[in-house]
C-alpha cells in the first residue's frame, strides 16, 4: 500500500534498541521520530543511568519515569523490561531481533559479549540485519577496543582536549557529552544507507562506530596539518586563522559574554561605527585584515573593554543590526527563554502524567513535508511490556504473568 | 571493490566552506554523484584556507578543502548569472537531492528557490543549511562556527572546570564543530527524506540550521532547568568528578569519578595514599564540600605516575581513565592504525598524504573517500551531458558564467 505523502519516512521499520544513556539512545530517538517503530530493551537489573541521575529528576523527587535526562533522549519510543543476564532473557531478545530490521548497543566490549549482542550472534538469529555498535573506540582492534568510556573520553583520545585551551594553558575540556550526539546523527545517516542497502540488495551489515573516529573526521584542520606538514597542535583558544577581531568579550553582569567574529573590512567599518567610532579604531595597523589579525591580542584588550559596559543579548542584537556578526554566550536559563529557538520549534512544552508541564528539545531538523515527527511521551519503564511480548511475541497474558514472577520481564 | 550504498543519487552542491560541502562529502563517499557547484575564478572559499603543504597557500592544495570535498565533481558555475541559472536549473531536473549552505532568501533572490525548483522537479529535496535556520527572528543574522557555538549551552560550557570565571572566556571546541553538527544533522534529515520519496514520490525542502543543531548536544544539561530547577553554571556544573584534564608524569590524563566506586579505584591506582583515605570523601557529598582539599592531593599524587601505566591499571581497576593524546599521538595510535582510521590519497597537484578516512566503519558498504576535484576540472563532462556543445560552453567561459 503506497503511503500518504504525511506518513513519517521509517513507518515499518523496528528497531530492537539494548542501547542505554546518551549516544545509542540518540541514535534511537533520530529513528523513532522519523517514524520507526523503537523498542527501548530495559531492566531493572541496571536502569538506564538517565532514568536515576539525580541531576535530572523532576522536582527531585526520585522515579524512573520522573528524569528529564531520560525523556530529553527517550521520546517516541516504547520500552519494554527483559533481563538479559537469564536465559530465558536472551531467547526472548531474540525473538525480537528476529522480527526487526535493526539491532543498536552501546555497551563496552566486555558486556556485549557477555549479554550475547554481538554482530555474530545476532547476525546467526538474523542474517539480513543491519546492527549498529556504537562504542568509545571502535569495536575491532587493539587494547582501547575494550575500554570503558563515555563520550569526553574520545575526545581526549583523539587530540580535541590537546587542541583546546588558552594559548601557554593547559588542555581543557569540551562542554557536555558533545561526541555522544556527533556520533548519533553521523550514524543515523550510515544506517539509513545500509538499510536502503538491504532494501535493494537483501544484505545486511554491521556498523561498527567509534566516537573517537567520529571526532577525527570532524576536526579535518588538525588532522590535515599533521598529516600535510607535521604539524602537531598548540592550543589557540578562540584564534581564527582568517578573522579578528574573533572571541568572546566580557559583558556586564555575572560570566555573561558576548561572542564577535569580524571576517571583512567592511564588517569591521560597521563594528567601529557602533562602538561610536573611538580614536583607537583609526590606528593604521588595524586598518586591514593582515594588521588586525597581527594584534589581535591588542585588539581584544580594546574591545573587552566596550563589551563590558552592554548587556549581551542586547548588544548582540545591536551588532547584527549593524551588520557584525555577533551572539550572545547563552546560559540555561537564557537559551531556554531564547524567542527565535521557540519561533523556529526548538522546544517543546510536554504534559506527562507523572511530572506534569516540561520543556524538552525537539529534533534539529525541519521538514516541509513531514512536519510532525513522532514526538509520542517518553516511555515509563516497562510501558509496552504487554504490548510487544503479548502482541509482537504472542505470549498468552499467563505466560507473561510467570515470566514477571520469574523476574525475566523485569 | 565494495559496493557503492548511494550510487544511484545524483546530489547537487551549491555551497561553500564547511558545513554544506562536509554534508555532500558524506553522500559523495558512500558513492553518490555530488556535482560541487564553486565560483567561476576563485571556486570554493575554502581553498584560501589553511592547511597548505609547507604553508604556503595554493587553490588546490588546502588541506581542509582536500578533505571535505573528497569523490565529488567540481563544476564552476555562477547561477547568478541567466546563462548560470538555466544550467542549474537543468542539473537540478535530474538531480535527487541539492544541498546548499547560503544565506535564507538569497537561493529566492536569484529566482532558485524551492518553490521554483519544485515545479522543474517535484522529487528533489533541498537540503538548507544556515547558521540559524529558515524562519525566526534571526533568520538574516550573521553566523560563523564561534557564533553558532558560543551561543549553544555546549559553548558557555567550554572549557569545563573553570576556575576563574572572570578570567577564563567561553572558548570553541577545535575546529568547526556547530558547522560540523550541522552537516551530519542535515545528513541524516536528507536520508530520511529520501526514504520518504522513495515511499511517496514527492520531495520536500529541509531547514537544517548549525546553531539548533550544537544546542541540542547539551539536552541533558537543558533538562536539569526545566526538570530538577538547577540552572546550569560554569562554576558548580560539574564538580569533584574528573572531568578536566589532569597532569600526570609524561603528559595528561583522563577520567571520571563521581560515583563512589570510581573513587575507590582511583585511590587503589594511586597506592591508597593516607591523605585520600578520611571517609570524608567515601561518599560524593563529601568530595564535593571537600573539592579544594580533594582536588590538589589527587593532582600531586598523579604526578608519580605515567599516563600509560594510569590508564591500563585504570582501565583494570573499573575506572573510565583515558589519555589525553596530541593529535600526533593519535594519528599513530597502533589502535587506529589497526582499524585502518586512516586513508592515503593522492592527488595530482597537492601530493599524496593521509586522510581521516570516515566517520563510522561498516563492513558492506563502507563510505570510500577519493581524491577531491580540481576547480572545474568536470566542467566539460556535466556540461555535455546536458546537451551544451562545445560551442556553447567555449560561449559560457568567454563570458564568465563557467
Amino acid at each position: 500500500m503506497a503511503k500518504t505523502a504525511t506518513a513519517l519516512p521509517l513507518e515499518g521499520i523496528r528497531v530492537a534498541d539494548f542501547s542505554w544513556i546518551i549516544n545509542g539512545p540518540q541514535i534511537a530517538q533520530w529513528l523513532a521520530t522519523m517514524g520507526a517503530e523503537v523498542i527501548k530493551i530495559e531492566s531493572q537489573v541496571y536502569l538506564d543511568i538517565g532514568r536515576i541521575n539525580p541531576a535530572g529528576m523532576a522536582d527531585r523527587v526520585a522515579g524512573p519515569n520522573r528524569n528529564g535526562y531520560y525523556h530529553a533522549l527517550n521520546y517516541g519510543k516504547k520500552a519494554i523490561t527483559l533481563n538479559l543476564a537469564t536465559d530465558k532473557g536472551r531467547e526472548l531478545a531474540d525473538e525480537i531481533i528476529r522480527k526487526s530490521d535493526l539491532v543498536l548497543e552501546c555497551f563496552p566490549t566486555p558486556a556485549a559479549n557477555k549479554l550475547g549482542i554481538t554482530y555474530d550472534r545476532v547476525r546467526a538469529v538474523k542474517p539480513d540485519i543491519v546492527m549498529i555498535s556504537v562504542s568509545l573506540l571502535g569495536k575491532t582492534g587493539l587494547e582501547p577496543a575494550s575500554w570503558v568510556g563515555w563520550g569526553p573520553m574520545a575526545c581526549s583520545f583523539v587530540g580535541m582536549f590537546d587542541a583546546q585551551g588558552y594559548p601557554g594553558g593547559p588542555p581543557r575540556q569540551t562542554g557536555g557529552t558533545w561526541p555522544d550526539y556527533a556520533i548519533a546523527s553521523a550514524v543515523t545517516f550510515h544506517v539509513l544507507a545500509a538499510l536502503r542497502h538491504r532494501n535493494r540488495t537483501g544484505e545486511g551489515q554491521w556498523i561498527d562506530a567509534s566516537m573517537g573516529e567520529t571526532v577525527i573526521g570532524q576536526m579535518p584542520e588538525l588532522y590535515m596539518d599533521y598529516f600535510i606538514n607535521g604539524h602537531d597542535g598548540g592550543r589557540r583558544g578562540n584564534r581564527d586563522d582568517a578573522m579578528a577581531p574573533h572571541n568572546t568579550y566580557p559583558c556586564a553582569g555575572d560570566d555573561k559574554w558576548i561572542a564577535i567574529a569580524v571576517g571583512t573590512d567592511s564588517e569591521w567599518d560597521a563594528l567601529c561605527r557602533a562602538m561610536g567610532n573611538p580614536a583607537w579604531c583609526r590606528d593604521p595597523k588595524f586598518a586591514d585584515r593582515y594588521g588586525r589579525l597581527s594584534h589581535r591580542d591588542e585588539l581584544d584588550a580594546h574591545l573587552a573593554r566596550w563589551t563590558r559596559g552592554h548587556e549581551h543579548i542586547a548588544l548582540a542584537h545591536e551588532l547584527q543590526q549593524a551588520g557584525v556578526a555577533a551572539g550572545p554566550v547563552l546560559d540555561s536559563v537564557e537559551i531556554h527563554e531564547d524567542p527565535h529557538l521557540w519561533e523556529w520549534g526548538f522546544f517543546r512544552k510536554i504534559d506527562h502524567h507523572e511530572v506534569g508541564e516540561r520543556i524538552l528539545p525537539n529534533m534539529p531538523v525541519r521538514m516541509s513535508n513531514v512536519p510532525e515527527l513522532n514526538y509520542s511521551m517518553p516511555p515509563d519503564l516497562g510501558q509496552h511490556n504487554r504490548e510487544i511480548f503479548g502482541g509482537l511475541l504472542g505470549l498468552s497474558d499467563a505466560e507473561i504473568k510467570i515470566l514477571m514472577e520469574q523476574k525475566i520481564i523485569y | 571493490m565494495a559496493i557503492r550504498a548511494l550510487d544511484d543519487l545524483v546530489v547537487v552542491e551549491f555551497a561553500q566552506m564547511v558545513s554544506g560541502p562536509m554534508c555532500g562529502k558524506m553522500f559523495a563517499d558512500m558513492g553518490a554523484e555530488v556535482v560541487k557547484i564553486e565560483p567561476p575564478c576563485a571556486g570554493d572559499e575554502m581553498r584560501a584556507h589553511p592547511p597548505f603543504p609547507g604553508d604556503v597557500p595554493h587553490p588546490e592544495k588546502s588541506g581542509s578543502f582536500l578533505y571535505l570535498n573528497t569523490s565529488k565533481k567540481s563544476l564552476t558555475l555562477d547561477p547568478s548569472t541567466p546563462t548560470g541559472a538555466e544550467v542549474f536549473r537543468k542539473l537540478i531536473a535530474g538531480a535527487d537531492v541539492l544541498i546548499e549552505n547560503h544565506q535564507p532568501e538569497y537561493l529566492d533572490s536569484i529566482g532558485l528557490g524551492y518553490e521554483a525548483l519544485k515545479t522543474i522537479n517535484p522529487k528533489l529535496i533541498v537540503t538548507s543549511i544556515s547558521p540559524f535556520g529558515q524562519t525566526g527572528p534571526y533568520r538574516n543574522w550573521k553566523g560563523t562556527d564561534l557564533i553558532e557555538f558560543a551561543m549553544s549551552l555546549t559553548g558557555y560550557n567550554t572549557p569545563t572546570m573553570v576556575d576563574d570565571p572572570e578570567r577564563e572566556n567561553p572558548i570553541r571546541a577545535p575546529g568547526h564543530q556547530a558547522e560540523m553538527m550541522g552537516a551530519t544533522a542535515a545528513a541524516a534529515a536528507t536520508m530520511f527524506a529520501i526514504f520518504h520519496r522513495e515511499a511517496t514520490g514527492v520531495g520536500q525542502w529541509i531547514d537544517a540550521p548549525c546553531w539548533q543543531a550544537i544546542a541540542s548536544t547539551s539536552k541533558i544539561e537543558m533538562a536539569a532547568l526545566t526538570y530538577a530547577r538547577l540552572p546550569f553554571s560554569r562554576m558548580r556544573g560539574n564538580v569533584a568528578t574528573g572531568l578536566e584534564p589532569l597532569r600526570c608524569k609524561d603528559g595528561y590524563i583522563y577520567t571520571l569519578w563521581a560515583a563512589d566506586t570510581h573513587y575507590k579505584a582511583l585511590k587503589a591506582l594511586l597506592h591508597n595514599p593516607v591523605e585520600m583515605e578520611s571517609e570524608v570523601f567515601d561518599l560524593l557529598v563529601g568530595r564535593q564540600a571537600n573539592d579544594d582539599v580533594l582536588r590538589p592531593m589527587i593532582r600531586a599524587e598523579l604526578l608519580k605516575y605515567d599516563t600509560e601505566h594510569l590508564v591500563s591499571e585504570g582501565q583494570r581497576l573499573g575506572l573510565t581513565i583515558g589519555p589525553v593524546f596530541t593529535v600526533a599521538q593519535a594519528a599513530n595510535h597502533p589502535h587506529l592504525r589497526a582499524r585502518n582510521a586512516f586513508i592515503e590519497i593522492d592527488h595530482p597537484i597537492a601530493g599524496r598524504f593521509q586522510y581521516p578516512r570516515s566517520l563510522v566503519q561498516m563492513t558492506a558498504t563502507p563510505p570510500m573517500p577519493t581524491r577531491a576535484p580540481l576547480l572545474g576540472e568536470h566542467n566539460a563532462e556535466i556540461l555535455s551531458r546536458l546537451g551544451y556543445s562545445l560551442d556553447e560552453q567555449q560561449r559560457m567561459r568567454a563570458a564568465g558564467a563557467i
